[in-house]
Formats: C-alpha cells, sequence, structure tokens
C-alpha cells in the first residue's frame, strides 16, 4: 500500500489537488485585491469563482505532470545536466504506476487506461439509457440527462484516443525493428498528460455539469454552467496528448525503421498508423483553438461567437468540425489497419492490394480534411457550401471501399482459420460496412436535412465506431495479448464475450436507424409515448446492458487469463510479423539482434518466403 | 550548403536586408494601392525567405538513413523532424485564428497605431537577424559571437513584448478597441495575445540556452539546443510575418 501511494501516479494526483487550489487560491488572491467578487454558489461560481477555477485548472495540470516526474530529465537538461540515455525500469507492477519510457510500458498504460474510461463512459450510457428504457422521466432531471450523454461522448472519445495510442505506441516499434519511439520522454509525457485531462473532465460532473453534448456548440456553451470549461480545458489538454503522441510516432516511424523496410514494404498497420497521426497532429489544434476561444469569451467577454457584439457562432462550427470530423477517421485507421493486418494471418493469404490498401489510408486522411462541413447543413451556414462538401463526403467512400475491396479478396478462397481476434474482424468488418452503407444518406444534403437530429444518426455513428475501433481493438488485445504477457485470453470466455457483444451491439444500432426513421429525435431526455417507441427503447435498453456485459467478461478473462492462462511464449497465431518472431513476452528494448527486411510483408501461404531475417 | 563563416554572416545581412525592403514596400502597397493579393505574395516572399535561409528547412531533407543511428548527428536529425512536426502542428494554431479574423471582420480591420505596429515589426525582424547571426556564429565554434547574438535577440524579444503588451494594448483599450467590445477587439487580443504568449515561450528557451552557452555546454559539432531555439524564434517571426498585414494593413479600418 505505502509504495502504491508513492507511485508516480499518486503523487501526480496529490500535486493536481494542491496545484489546483493554489491556482484558484492565487486568482482569488488578486480578484480580492481589485475588489472583484471572489465568493459565491451559483451554476458558474462553485465556492471559487469561475477564473479561479479555470486557471487553478491549468496549474492543476502543470502540478501533476510536476509531481509524477515525468518532466525531471528536461529540466535537468534545461539546467544543463547530463540524464542517463537509458532508464531500467523497477521489477513488478510499479513500473505502470510511475513515468516509464519504454514504449512496451506505455502502450499498456494508454490501453488499461483507455479500458477505465470505456467503462466509465459506458456506465454513463447506461444510466441514461435506462432513463430512456419508457417514456416519461423516472430517475434524471433533464440536466443530468444533458451531462451524462455529453461526458458519455467525451469519454469515449479521449478512450479511444488512448486505446489507439495504446495500440500504436505498443506496436509500431516493435514491428518496424526499433528499440523504441524516437522521443521516449516525449511518449511519457504524452501519455502522463492526459490522466489529468481525464480527472478535469470527469470534474465537470462535480462541478454543474454541461448541457451542450460533446460538440460544446455555443451560444449555448457560452451560457452553461461551470462545467463547461472544465470540459473545454480537458479537452484541450487531452488534445496535447493526441497532437504529441503523433509527433512521436510520425518521428519514429521517419527516422527508426529497420534496414531493408521500404515505405511499401512496411506493415499495412503502421501506414494506417502514419495516415491517423498526419491527422492528429495538425487538426487537434483546431478543437484546442475553437474551445480555447468559448474558454475566452466566457472569461473575459471576447464576443467571437456571440451575436449580440456581432460575432458569429458558425465560425466556431468550422473550426470545431476541421477536427472534429477528421478524428472518427483517427478513430477508425488504425483498427481499419488492424483488420488488414490480421486478416491475412487467418486466412492464410497475401493482403489483396497491398499498395492500395496503404494508399487508401493516406487518401481517407487527406480526403477527410475536405469533408468537415457535411455536419453543418442544418446549422444555417453558407448554402453554396452544401454541394461541395456533399460531393467530398461522398468521395471518402472510394478509398473506404477499395479497403472492403481488399478484405474480401483476401478472404476470397482462403484457409479460413477463426480464433476469437478473427472472430472480431470479421464482425469489425460486417458492422463497419454496416455503418458505412448507412452513411451517405446522411452525406446527401436532401436526406441529411430530415436525419440530421435523429436517431439514425446516433445508430450510424455506433456502427462506424464499433466497427471501425471497438471490434478491432479487442481483436488487437486478443491477439497481442500474448506477446505482452506470455498468456494466452481464454478462448470460451472470449466467445461468450463476442457473442453478447455482437448480437448486442447489432439489436442496438439497427434500431436505433429504425426509430430514427420514423421519427425519434437524438439527445433528449423524454419523448411522446404516443410514438410508440417504448417497447423499441426497451429492446435496445436490454442490447446496450448485454454489450456491457461482454465487456464484463473481458475483463474477467483478462484478470483469470493473467493469473492461470494458458502459456503462450512462441508465435501462437503462426505470423510473419517481426514481432513473432522472437519469444513472448517481449524484454525491454525489445530485439537483441537487428533485423533486415528481405521480403514482402503479407506473402501467407508462399512456400520459402520470408519478411524479415535477424542478422547474426 | 555548408559556407565558411564570413560568408554565412554576409548571406545572413543579405537576406535581412531583403526582408527590412519587403516590409517596406508591404508597408507602402499597403497605404497606396491596398492590394490584398500583392501584400499576401509579399508575405509568401518573406516567409519563403526566413524558411530557407534562417530556419535551414532544407536540411529536412539530408540522407542520412544508412548513418549510426546512436551518433549525434543521426539523433540531431531526428530531432529535427520532431521540432519541424511540431512547428506544422502549431501553424494550424495560427492558420485557426487567420480563419477567425478573416471570417468575424471580413475587408475590415481594427483602427490600430500604425507606428508602433510597424515599429514592433521592425523590432521583431532585428532579433531574427540577431538570432541568425547567433546560430552561425556556434556553427563555426565562435563562442563570444554566440552569446552577443543571442543577448541581443533576448533583449529586442523582450523589447517587442513591451511594445505589443506594454503599448499597443493600453494604448488599444485607452481608444476603446477592448476585448469586450466585439469581434474586432477580441480578434486584436486573441492574435497578438497568441503571437506574444509564442514570443514570451521563445525567450524563455533563449535564456536557457543562453545561460547553458555561457557554461560552454555548446561546440561547433554539438548545439542542437541552439539550433532549436533559433528555428524556433525565426517560426515565431514568420507568424508575425502573416499576422501584421492580416492585422495592420489588409481591409479598410473600423
Amino acid at each position: 500500500m505505502k509504495k502504491f501511494l508513492s507511485t508516480g501516479l499518486m503523487r501526480g494526483l496529490a500535486f493536481q489537488i494542491l496545484g489546483t487550489l493554489a491556482g484558484a487560491g492565487f486568482v482569488t488572491l488578486i480578484r480580492f485585491l481589485m475588489g472583484l467578487k471572489i465568493w459565491g454558489w451559483d451554476k458558474t461560481t462553485y465556492g471559487f469563482t469561475e477564473p479561479a477555477w479555470v486557471f487553478g485548472g491549468l496549474v492543476g495540470v502543470l502540478s501533476f505532470l510536476y509531481g509524477t516526474r515525468v518532466l525531471d530529465d528536461w529540466l535537468k537538461w534545461a539546467a544543463g545536466k547530463e540524464t542517463h540515455e537509458r532508464h531500467e525500469d523497477p521489477p513488478g507492477w510499479v513500473k505502470f504506476f510511475g513515468p516509464s519510457l519504454d514504449h512496451k510500458v506505455i502502450g499498456i498504460q494508454y490501453t488499461v487506461t483507455s479500458l477505465i474510461l470505456l467503462s466509465v463512459g459506458g456506465l454513463f450510457a447506461l444510466i441514461f439509457r435506462t432513463e430512456l428504457a419508457a417514456s416519461g422521466l423516472q430517475f434524471l432531471d433533464p440536466d443530468l440527462y444533458n451531462t451524462l450523454m455529453s461526458l458519455h461522448g467525451i469519454v469515449m472519445i479521449v478512450s479511444i484516443l488512448l486505446g489507439i495510442a495504446g495500440v500504436m505506441n505498443y506496436l509500431v516499434p516493435m514491428m518496424i525493428g526499433a528499440a523504441d519511439m524516437t522521443f521516449p520522454r516525449l511518449n511519457a509525457f504524452s501519455f502522463w498528460i492526459a490522466v489529468p485531462a481525464a480527472v478535469l473532465l470527469l470534474s465537470s460532473l462535480a462541478l454543474g455539469g454541461f448541457d451542450t453534448g460533446w460538440t460544446g456548440y455555443p451560444p449555448l456553451s457560452a451560457r452553461a454552467p461551470l462545467g463547461m470549461q472544465m470540459f473545454f480545458l480537458g479537452v484541450f489538454v487531452a488534445g496535447w496528448s493526441s497532437i504529441l503522441g503523433a509527433l512521436n510516432l510520425l518521428a519514429t516511424v521517419l527516422r527508426l525503421r529497420a534496414r531493408g523496410m521500404t515505405a511499401f514494404r512496411m506493415p499495412i498497420f503502421v501506414w494506417a498508423a502514419v495516415a491517423t497521426s498526419i491527422i492528429s497532429l495538425t487538426a487537434t489544434q483546431l478543437i484546442g483553438l475553437s474551445f480555447q476561444l468559448v474558454m475566452f469569451q466566457r472569461l473575459f467577454g471576447m464576443g467571437f461567437f456571440d451575436p449580440a457584439k456581432g460575432g458569429n457562432p458558425i465560425i466556431f462550427q468550422h473550426l470545431f468540425w476541421f477536427y472534429s470530423h477528421p478524428a472518427v477517421y483517427v478513430f477508425v485507421l488504425p483498427g481499419l489497419g488492424i483488420i488488414s493486418e490480421l486478416l491475412p494471418v487467418f486466412a492464410r493469404k497475401p493482403l489483396f492490394g497491398y499498395k492500395w490498401v496503404a494508399m487508401s489510408s493516406l487518401g481517407i486522411a487527406l480526403v477527410g480534411f475536405l469533408v468537415w462541413a457535411h455536419h453543418m447543413f442544418t446549422s444555417g451556414m453558407n448554402e453554396y457550401l452544401r454541394v461541395p462538401f456533399m460531393y467530398s463526403t461522398l468521395l471518402v467512400a472510394v478509398p473506404t471501399g477499395v479497403k472492403f475491396f481488399s478484405w474480401v479478396a483476401t478472404l476470397w478462397g482462403g484457409k479460413i482459420e477463426t480464433p476469437t481476434p478473427m472472430m472480431f474482424v470479421l464482425a469489425g468488418l460486417v458492422v463497419f460496412l454496416l455503418g458505412g452503407l448507412s452513411g451517405p444518406p446522411n452525406a446527401t444534403v436532401s436526406t441529411d436535412l430530415h436525419l440530421h437530429d435523429t436517431y439514425f444518426i446516433v445508430g450510424h455513428f455506433h456502427d462506424t465506431m464499433f466497427g471501425g475501433y471497438v471490434f478491432p481493438f479487442f481483436a488487437a488485445l486478443y491477439y497481442w495479448f500474448p506477446k505482452a504477457t506470455g498468456k494466452k485470453l481464454n478462448e470460451k470466455l472470449g466467445h461468450w464475450h463476442f457473442w453478447l457483444m455482437t448480437s448486442g451491439m447489432l439489436v442496438l444500432t439497427l434500431w436505433m436507424m429504425r426509430v430514427g426513421l420514423l421519427g425519434m429525435r437524438r439527445r433528449i431526455a423524454d419523448y411522446d409515448p404516443a410514438l410508440g417507441f417504448d417497447l423499441s427503447h426497451l429492446v435496445m435498453t436490454v442490447a446496450a446492458f448485454a454489450i456491457a456485459l461482454s465487456v464484463l467478461i473481458f475483463f474477467v478473462n483478462v484478470y483469470t487469463s493473467l493469473r492461470k492462462g494458458q502459456a503462450a511464449t512462441g508465435n501462437v497465431w503462426n505470423s510473419r510479423s517481426p514481432e513473432w518472431q522472437v519469444p513472448s513476452p517481449m524484454p525491454a528494448h525489445n530485439y537483441e539482434k537487428e533485423f533486415r527486411v528481405v521480403g514482402e510483408p503479407y506473402d501467407y501461404g508462399l512456400p520459402g518466403s520470408a519478411y524479415v531475417k535477424f542478422e547474426d | 550548403m555548408e559556407h565558411n563563416k564570413s560568408y554565412a554572416l554576409s548571406l545572413g545581412l543579405s537576406i535581412f536586408i531583403l526582408l527590412a525592403a519587403l516590409t517596406g514596400v508591404e508597408y507602402l502597397v499597403a497605404v497606396t494601392v491596398a492590394s490584398v493579393f500583392l501584400l499576401v505574395v509579399i508575405a509568401l516572399a518573406k516567409a519563403g525567405l526566413v524558411l530557407y535561409y534562417y530556419m535551414h528547412i532544407y536540411r529536412l531533407n539530408r540522407s542520412d538513413l544508412e548513418a549510426d543511428r546512436h551518433s549525434y548527428a543521426y539523433k540531431t536529425g531526428s530531432n529535427r523532424f520532431g521540432l519541424w512536426l511540431f512547428l506544422l502542428s502549431d501553424s494550424f494554431v495560427f492558420g485557426g485564428l487567420l480563419v477567425t479574423r478573416f471570417g468575424l471582420l471580413g475587408n475590415t480591420r481594427p483602427d490600430l497605431n500604425q507606428t508602433l505596429g510597424l515599429a514592433v515589426t521592425a523590432v521583431l525582424l532585428i532579433s531574427s537577424f540577431f538570432m541568425n547571426r547567433a546560430e552561425t556564429s556556434m556553427e563555426h565554434g565562435d563562442r563570444k559571437g554566440f552569446l552577443i547574438g543571442t543577448a541581443a535577440t533576448i533583449l529586442l524579444g523582450v523589447g517587442f513584448l513591451a511594445g505589443v503588451v506594454g503599448l499597443e494594448w493600453p494604448l488599444a483599450i485607452h481608444e476603446g478597441l477592448t476585448p469586450d467590445s466585439g469581434p474586432a477587439g477580441a480578434v486584436f487580443f486573441m492574435l497578438t495575445g497568441m503571437h506574444a504568449f509564442h514570443v514570451f515561450t521563445g525567450v524563455i528557451f533563449l535564456v536557457i540556452v543562453f545561460r547553458n552557452g555561457l557554461r560552454g555546454l555548446y561546440s561547433a559539432e554539438k548545439h542542437w539546443a541552439v539550433e532549436a531555439a533559433a528555428v524556433y524564434w525565426h517560426f515565431v517571426d514568420v507568424v508575425w510575418i502573416f499576422f501584421y498585414p492580416a492585422l495592420y494593413l489588409i481591409g479598410t479600418h473600423l
């Protein structure tokens, strides 16, 4: 226990609390000296005033980072001192609770944090889903409903960002034959800054919540309760985690690839990670900026989006969606990369059209920058923008279609095996197809005007997120779990997890689309019983609980398999990828001998071919 | 592209003269023909000169993938990629601010003190000249030249901050252009504020480099921190190359 309390995490949290109080106290002192209001209790003043809380929140984040000691080496450099080139982690579980520089430890830290947030976000969804099970308000009031719905959105988004960061962090250096990321300290920093960000986001629940949805549109967000500011600040800080992680990943792929690994001999997942990182690196700044502008509007009365002062709320939506649409490609591209990575392994066939699949990831990323305003067809932007954005959006279907063509052609005539990871891959493929096919009706202006604020969008969105992220993410966890632990996850529990999640998912989203088409509006706490949706909502609620139960089964599986799972230290999936050519679990600093790439990555089934050769 | 020291220093001076001349032309264009197209072209030309001659963007193109990956040179190459990726990311913030400025104000601009605007622009440009001189000196092992150049850059950077935050802001507020007066005030304070914040961090970075330089931590071969501080400083200058016309020159004032 004492050991746990002195870990970087606990030190950081203690520092964050003290830092927040110190920052808020500082602003309060200044306000006192200026004769302004310093104390009160209303929807923007929870004890401390709003400026005090915001500044305190920011100081709290910096204090957290200082407290975890993740900044220590940089501070030493600034003071002109030398540091050790390589840090060794302490043995055992302690290393996961403090700043480690090992990309595999950081990858696991990311993944576990992501799973924790996935559970929290899922719990929020279950609460308001239960409220919706019958018409009328049962146990939530509209404000709390709105807060939970908004937090479900943003907590899940942060969870996904951390999840992809975890998988990319863990896999990319191993796949390209590097000992670590290019900037290990920055890597640790990127993870640890996400923790106080999550704390900030969740703290909004205690500070009045916010009722805008995760999009935070002004003018509503300019007058929402104090929780809004914690949300803005939390997203801003989490954004830095995403930006710096992407920077590190790009630098790693550019600089640390094994000899002979030319661009078109990289594993396909690395291509997906690169495409994702290009978006995260650049576009994320725009959501940070848009939220900053609303924060300043609230704090200093700057009238960016205040029509009464001559501002324009539509500008916010442009800045916001310039990130937040490409963001969905940030979420799904790594998942689609995992699908492309695993299909050849389990179909025992080469990946069909490798180069096209590689380029399609970049294609989706680049076209993704040009489609943002399709979220704004109904929000009163200039009408001449509608049709160009409709066409650019429909264009996304082309590179996505390339991927589907490749997947189907890879499966065609293969000797398909279906252990749990492959089942998740196949389900991801099907569910993403449903999400993809329900996309064009939303991209087409004429139909979107009808569908925009209905559950159809909610169903479409959850299909793309589950197909593009959740299923491939779990596939990756089942697939690489032996690499990280030397143990295999239980297949039987894996099957339970799979069937519950897939059936629950399909029922939930297809019903969402159905009631949406029939006129069920989204983002509302209650609905008219005369619409006749009570039974549908009950079905959806049961399906949501099935999904929750399946995730619970996964956690049980992880726990029992870690304790007494089947040992798996060899190449359990018979993969050609370099990380499987050495025993599991992978040691610190990865490969003892460097390898050279001597062939194509996915020539499964070609006798005598090899992808990598280890140097003697 | 490696030259002897006196050539490199005079190249830096020539580029500075060119940039100063272009700034003068820019101002004249604004007060005479007021062509937005010409102003954008001039800004792009200035930015191009800084990117190439002061920030040495071509160094990214050095092919060293077969080099020893544990060497200082290879790590510097990786660091350089990291820094430029960061600048790419950061430029999206400033791009977003420009979008906000033109989206809200269109072809109008706040009424600002033109003399002061030109003065702070000149101060920042001169600081870039000294920054280049400092970095070039270090590249050739001239520690004294490096320290003098860095000190001058720090002083001019502080001078720029004093000009913007210490003079321009109170002056604007005095004339009724407050942050809460409307979009013009909001845009003016947000753009100058965000830029000033970057100048401020650049000054801190330079102070650290100056202090470590004083203690003899850098040599002609090993001075990545100096290069990074210089490239960052020039980047902040490039941002101002676009912000200056966007705030002071383009459009009719309100």
